[in-house]
C-alpha cells in the first residue's frame, strides 16, 4: 500500500512538473509579445498617456513577477488583460497625438497673423509710454503708478513676446500662440489704462 | 483706396482722433497726453496729411502715438 502512495506521488508530481514546463514557454512569449508591442508604443506613450502607462508597466511587472515564481499559470491568465490595456494606451496615445498635431497645424496657421500683428501693438505701447514719459501732467485717467505699471507690464510683453517667437523657431507653435496671447493680453491691459483703448 | 484725410501706413493699434471744429493739435495733445505743450508728437506722426501744426482740418484723422 505504501509503495502504491509513494508512486502515485511520484506520478502525480511528474505530471505536474510537465504541465509547469508545457506553461513556461508559452509564458515567456506571451510576456515577451506584451513587451514588444508595449516598447513600439512607449515613446508615445511617454509623452501622451503617461499615467496610463504607468498602470500598464505596473501590470506587465506583476506578471513578470508570477513568471520568475514559476506561476506560469496566472501568466497565462493574466496575459489577455495586460494585451488589452496595452491595446487602449497604443489607442489613447495615438488619439491624443493626432490632437497634438491638428493642434500645432491650427497653432502654425494662426502664428502667421499673429507674429505680424503683436509687434505693431508693441510698437503702439511703446510710443504711447514713451510720449506720457516726457508728459509734465497726465492726461484725465492715467496716473504716475499706471504710467509705471504699464512700462513695467511692457518689459513683460516684450519679454513674453520674445519666448513666443522662440518658441516659434523651434518648431513649437502651440507653445509659441499660448505665449503670444499672453503677450497680447498684457497689451490690452495696458492700453486700457493708458487710455488707448477708445478712439 | 485710402482717403486723403486718412493717414497710410496705419498701425491698427496706434489710436486715432477725428479732428472736431475748434480743435487744435495743441488742444488734442491736452487731451491725450495731459500736456498740450506736446503737440509736436502729433504733428510728426501725422506729416503725411499735415504740412502745418497750425493748420488741421475738421473730419481728418489723425494719429495719436
Amino acid at each position: 500500500m505504501k509503495k502504491q502512495f509513494t508512486w502515485l506521488l511520484a506520478a502525480t508530481m511528474a505530471v505536474l512538473l510537465v504541465g509547469c514546463a508545457n506553461n513556461k514557454g508559452p509564458a515567456q512569449q506571451a510576456i515577451a509579445g506584451a513587451e514588444s508591442t508595449l516598447a513600439a508604443v512607449r515613446d508615445a506613450a511617454q509623452k501622451y498617456a503617461p499615467d496610463q502607462l504607468q498602470t500598464v508597466d505596473a501590470q506587465l511587472a506583476q506578471v513578470k513577477e508570477q513568471f520568475n515564481r514559476g506561476d506560469y499559470k496566472s501568466v497565462m491568465a493574466n496575459i489577455p488583460a495586460l494585451n488589452s490595456a496595452i491595446a487602449s494606451l497604443k489607442d489613447t496615445a495615438s488619439a491624443k497625438q493626432a490632437e497634438a498635431e491638428q493642434a500645432m497645424v491650427k497653432a502654425k496657421d494662426a502664428w502667421g497673423g499673429v507674429s505680424a500683428d503683436l509687434p505693431k501693438m508693441v510698437s503702439a505701447i511703446q510710443s504711447r509710454v514713451d510720449v506720457l514719459s516726457k508728459s509734465h501732467h497726465l492726461p484725465k485717467g492715467v496716473t504716475k503708478e499706471s504710467l509705471d505699471q504699464a512700462k513695467s507690464g511692457l518689459d513683460a510683453m516684450k519679454s513674453a513676446w520674445s519666448d513666443a517667437q522662440s518658441a516659434a523657431s523651434g518648431g513649437d507653435y502651440t507653445t509659441a500662440m499660448s505665449k503670444a496671447q499672453a503677450a497680447k493680453d498684457q497689451g490690452e491691459q495696458i492700453m486700457h489704462s493708458l487710455g488707448m483703448a477708445s478712439g | 483706396m485710402a482717403d486723403d484725410k486718412t493717414p497710410a501706413d496705419d498701425n491698427p493699434y496706434t489710436q486715432t482722433y477725428v479732428v472736431q471744429s475748434g480743435d487744435s493739435l495743441s488742444k488734442i495733445a491736452q487731451k491725450y497726453y495731459g500736456d498740450a505743450s506736446l503737440y509736436d508728437k502729433i504733428f510728426q506722426a501725422n506729416r503725411d496729411v499735415l504740412k502745418d501744426p497750425n493748420k488741421i482740418q475738421v473730419g481728418q484723422k489723425l494719429r495719436i502715438p
